[in-house]
């Protein structure tokens, strides 16, 4: 016989606003083997926590069930409630009252209430049948992977490696920096980019406890939390990286001439080249794909071979497969700006002096193509009239539905970079939308850039035109002063946002991280674990998750280097016990499981029974995720997942349709 | 009413926005953020003082009571220019054929040459007459001296269906 206790929730007035709880917990006293039943304010306060333990002594209770929020909420604060009270933990069923019943039925309080009592009596039904479950606790590898070497990438790398933990850096491209090496200044301070950036590249280059490898990518995940094989494949630089000095004097001779990346193809770069003038590491790379060479495989060229003193040239490298373990991964992988070509109304692409914001950064940048000076691509002279276009590629249901969050903030910096650069007399457009300055310092940034004489204009235009000679006009309705203006801009800014990483598509498969529907990585709780992925031990960072400035992404990155230090710190964690069992003489081993399990959490394994050979299903306990798959597949129940086993189950569903059927499972 | 519009005293129709929105497939239709980027580019703004954000935003707080019978609304060429460009997947377009629907619903007065174009097309089942043009050789021709096919007229069937379509609008 259980003895079972009853605790419903008012949630404030979110439960008891709606459901009659008075009623729910007389209710739950006329169901067999409840001993107690009571309702609260806030079950999860401490005097709540209290009520439950308080009774579980007096009345020697021993299974809770407790009617109140979602378990995703409070699950875990009533377990330890109630081992603190010296009961199993995993005898506690919790009934969602708030989620399931008054928030989705908040107009017919009656109805809701019935639903309610139909619920606990469920829940009853349920909880006779738990069964005492062990936490199983497993050793921590105490290292990190980070994927990724932009800021947010960087800033976990040092948080973690200072904090004493060893950590395996990759980033795809030659150096790291990732987008903000790119960047001249940084709003709202307007400090140099490079002058922050480049001395915590330099510290990552050098720190004891972190690996750096460039030009590398992930393409392999294997194991569970505390426990990751990584396989990470370092493609060839076809430079001798302990060789190469840096000097560059391949770059002068290297005959094959190819947009540059970095300098947002404004600029050309050879075959052989230094990714950027701050890269960290600072040394050559030949591209195979530009090189005359290595994409001819013919004996050719070798300009920058002769030309080499340390002789670090060297066409045989080969790619390289390095296997690390790791207890913990930080995804930090960034995002990309939209490609405005996809909005053909702006003539981006078509019209030369039509640029992206991340043009203009390369632009105003010291160590860009024009060294700094404000010039339009197309002619190379100091514009006199300067047009930025907001929400390029953002808010716009016909590409990303999202707010940019960056590009009202960049637009302000760059009309402000452009009236200190530009010393002739200059008129500044900024056409928006809504001019969002919501961070700290972002509004009196708004406010400077407004006393320095630049003019906003409440309009988008539809289209942007260009004449033979060269020049471009657009009109755009100034909902200020409500008139068609015409603006004869020399050169024009497009506002673009920040759009998911093609990458991501291949990195969420790799973790089996999810995405959301704007694209972006996925977090597990939007307000209260905004740092996880719903995978135990893979952390998110920066702009991979959502599009994000430099101090969010720095705020985050630092968070998620504190998440990862959390759960390796001790050097072992504990695991959840629901998980798969195989009942071994149920089992025919016709391998559905296996098939089935997203986790690769089933092993097939032969066994001899009275000298016969005979295939079954087994369950790697510490990478099944518990999430029942297998149970429902398996033909013959041999698989189940612990505390929702069939009978725990079909007692629940027997409770939920017949009123008289509570002793379930008897 | 909690809402007046105190330069002319006109108060929102809540009744009359209903009976446009229903004539809209969706109601994302007037779903507006007044980026302006419509009026920017219309057609119709700098000879007819056409602006679909305006009416967007009068549809959406329920001043509808004057559009059906102001003229502005007539002035729409519908090069649908607003529909492809907008951000937010609104229209003001079909706002505006919605009111214009409206309109001959409330029996107001509807431009002559909407009506000539209806009598027209019913009679001959051609929304733009067969023109005379001048040739490159500064010869003005006809279908007739091209000896091409004479046009028929429409059955008298199309008539039924047109009228029944226009009565059903």
């Amino acid at each position: 016989m259980a003895r079972i206790g009853v605790y419903v929730c008012h949630c404030g007035l979110n439960i008891a606003g709606v459901v009659d709880v008075t009623k729910v917990a007389e209710y739950a006293k006329t169901l067999p083997d409840v001993v107690t039943a009571k309702h609260y304010t806030y079950m999860c306060s401490e005097p709540g926590q209290r009520l439950i333990q308080d009774d579980i002594k007096a009345d020697k209770l021993d299974r809770i069930v407790i009617a109140t929020c979602s378990p995703r909420m409070h699950e875990e604060t009533f377990r330890k409630a109630v081992a603190e009270a010296g009961l199993n933990p995993y005898l506690t069923e919790i009934v969602n009252l708030r989620e399931h019943v008054s928030w989705a039925h908040t107009h017919e309080p009656e109805k809701a209430t019935e639903k309610a009592k139909a619920l606990v009596r469920m829940g009853v039904a349920r909880a006779r049948l738990l069964e005492p479950l062990q936490k199983r606790k497993v050793s921590v590898e105490k290292s990190v992977l980070i994927l990724g070497g932009g800021i947010a990438g960087i800033q976990s790398s040092l948080d973690l490696a200072n904090a004493g933990f060893k950590v395996y850096l990759v980033e795809k491209a030659p150096s790291i920096g990732g987008r903000m090496a790119q960047l001249d200044k940084t709003f709202p301070t307007l400090d140099c980019s490079a002058c922050i950036l480049t001395p915590k590249m330099v510290d990552v280059a050098k720190h004891k406890n972190i690996t750096l490898m460039t030009n590398a990518e992930v393409t392999g995940v294997e194991g569970f939390v505390g426990n990751y094989n990584v396989t990470i494949l370092k493609r060839p630089r076809y430079v001798d990286a302990k060789k190469c000095v840096g000097c560059e004097a391949c770059t002068k001779v290297c005959p094959v001439k190819v947009p540059d990346k970095f300098n947002e193809n404004l600029t050309e770069r050879r075959a052989v080249y230094v990714y950027s003038a701050h890269a960290v590491p600072k040394i050559a790379i030949i591209n195979p794909e530009n090189c005359l060479r290595l994409k001819t495989k013919k004996d050719v060229c070798g300009k920058c071979q002769t030309v080499c003193e340390p002789k670090a040239i060297n066409f045989e490298q080969q790619p390289e497969s390095v296997q690390v373990k790791v207890g913990g991964i930080i995804a930090a992988v960034g995002s990309e700006v939209f490609d405005a070509t996809r909005m053909a109304e702006l003539g981006y692409g078509r019209f030369k002096n039509v640029i992206s914001n991340m043009e203009f950064e390369r632009i105003s940048d010291a160590s860009g193509p024009t060294k700094g000076k404000i010039l339009t691509p197309k002619d190379g002279k100091t514009p006199k009239t300067i047009a930025f276009i907001q929400c390029v590629g953002s808010r716009d249901k016909r590409f990303h539905e999202y707010c940019c969050r960056v590009g009202c903030m960049v637009t302000l910096k760059q009309a402000i970079l452009a009236r200190e650069k530009i010393h002739e007399p200059v008129r500044i457009f900024i056409c928006y939308i809504d001019m969002r300055a919501f961070g700290k310092g972002y509004d009196e940034f708004y406010r400077r850039a407004r006393d320095m004489d630049i003019d906003f204009i409440a309009g988008i235009p539809s289209e942007i035109h260009g004449t033979p000679d060269g020049s471009l006009h657009f009109d755009v309705y100034d909902k200020g002063t409500n008139k068609l203006l015409e603006i004869h801009p020399d050169m024009i800014v497009l506002g673009t946002g920040l759009v998911p990483n093609k990458d991501l598509e291949r990195i969420s498969s790799l973790f089996h991280a999810a995405r959301s529907a704007d694209g972006f990585l996925l977090e597990a709780h939007p307000k209260l674990r905004p740092l996880e992925s719903a995978v135990a031990g893979v952390f998110l960072a920066g702009a991979c998750q959502g599009p994000k400035d430099i101090p969010d992404t720095v705020a985050q990155a630092s968070g998620a280097a504190a998440k990862a230090i959390d759960l390796l710190s001790s050097g072992e964690i504990e695991l959840e016990p629901l998980k798969a069992v195989v009942d071994k003489d149920l089992c025919s081993g016709c391998r559905i499981c296996e098939s089935i399990c997203p986790f690769v959490a089933i092993e097939m394994k032969t066994e001899k029974v009275k000298g016969e050979e005979r295939l079954r299903a087994d369950v790697i306990e510490v990478v099944c995720q518990g999430c029942g798959a297998c149970s429902s597949a398996c033909p013959t129940g041999a698989i189940k997942i612990q505390q929702y086993n069939n009978k725990q189950v079909v007692t629940q569903v027997q409770a939920a349709l017949n009123e008289t059927c509570v002793e379930g499972g008897k | 009413m909690s809402l007046v519009d105190l330069m002319s005293m006109a108060k929102p129709n809540l009744e009359t926005r209903d009976r446009v929105l229903s004539r809209l497939k969706t109601k994302e239709l007037v779903n507006c953020y007044q980026c302006i980027k419509c009026t920017s580019g219309c057609t119709a703004l700098k000879l007819l003082e056409l602006k679909p954000h305006e009416i967007m935003k009068l549809v959406n707080l329920g001043f509808v009571d004057e559009l059906p019978t102001s003229d502005i609304i007539w002035t729409c060429a519908t090069c649908l220019k607003c529909v492809q460009r907008c951000p937010q997947k609104a229209s003001p377009y079909h706002v505006i054929i919605a009111l214009r629907n409206l309109a001959v619903e409330k029996e107001a007065k509807v431009p002559e040459t909407y009506l000539k174009i209806v009598s027209q097309i019913l009679e001959t089942g051609l929304a733009e007459p067969p023109q005379k043009i001048v040739t490159k050789k500064m010869e003005t021709v006809d279908r007739e001296c091209l000896q091409l096919p004479k046009i028929k007229a429409p059955k008298e069937s199309f008539q039924t269906a047109f009228m029944k379509a226009m009565e059903e609008r």
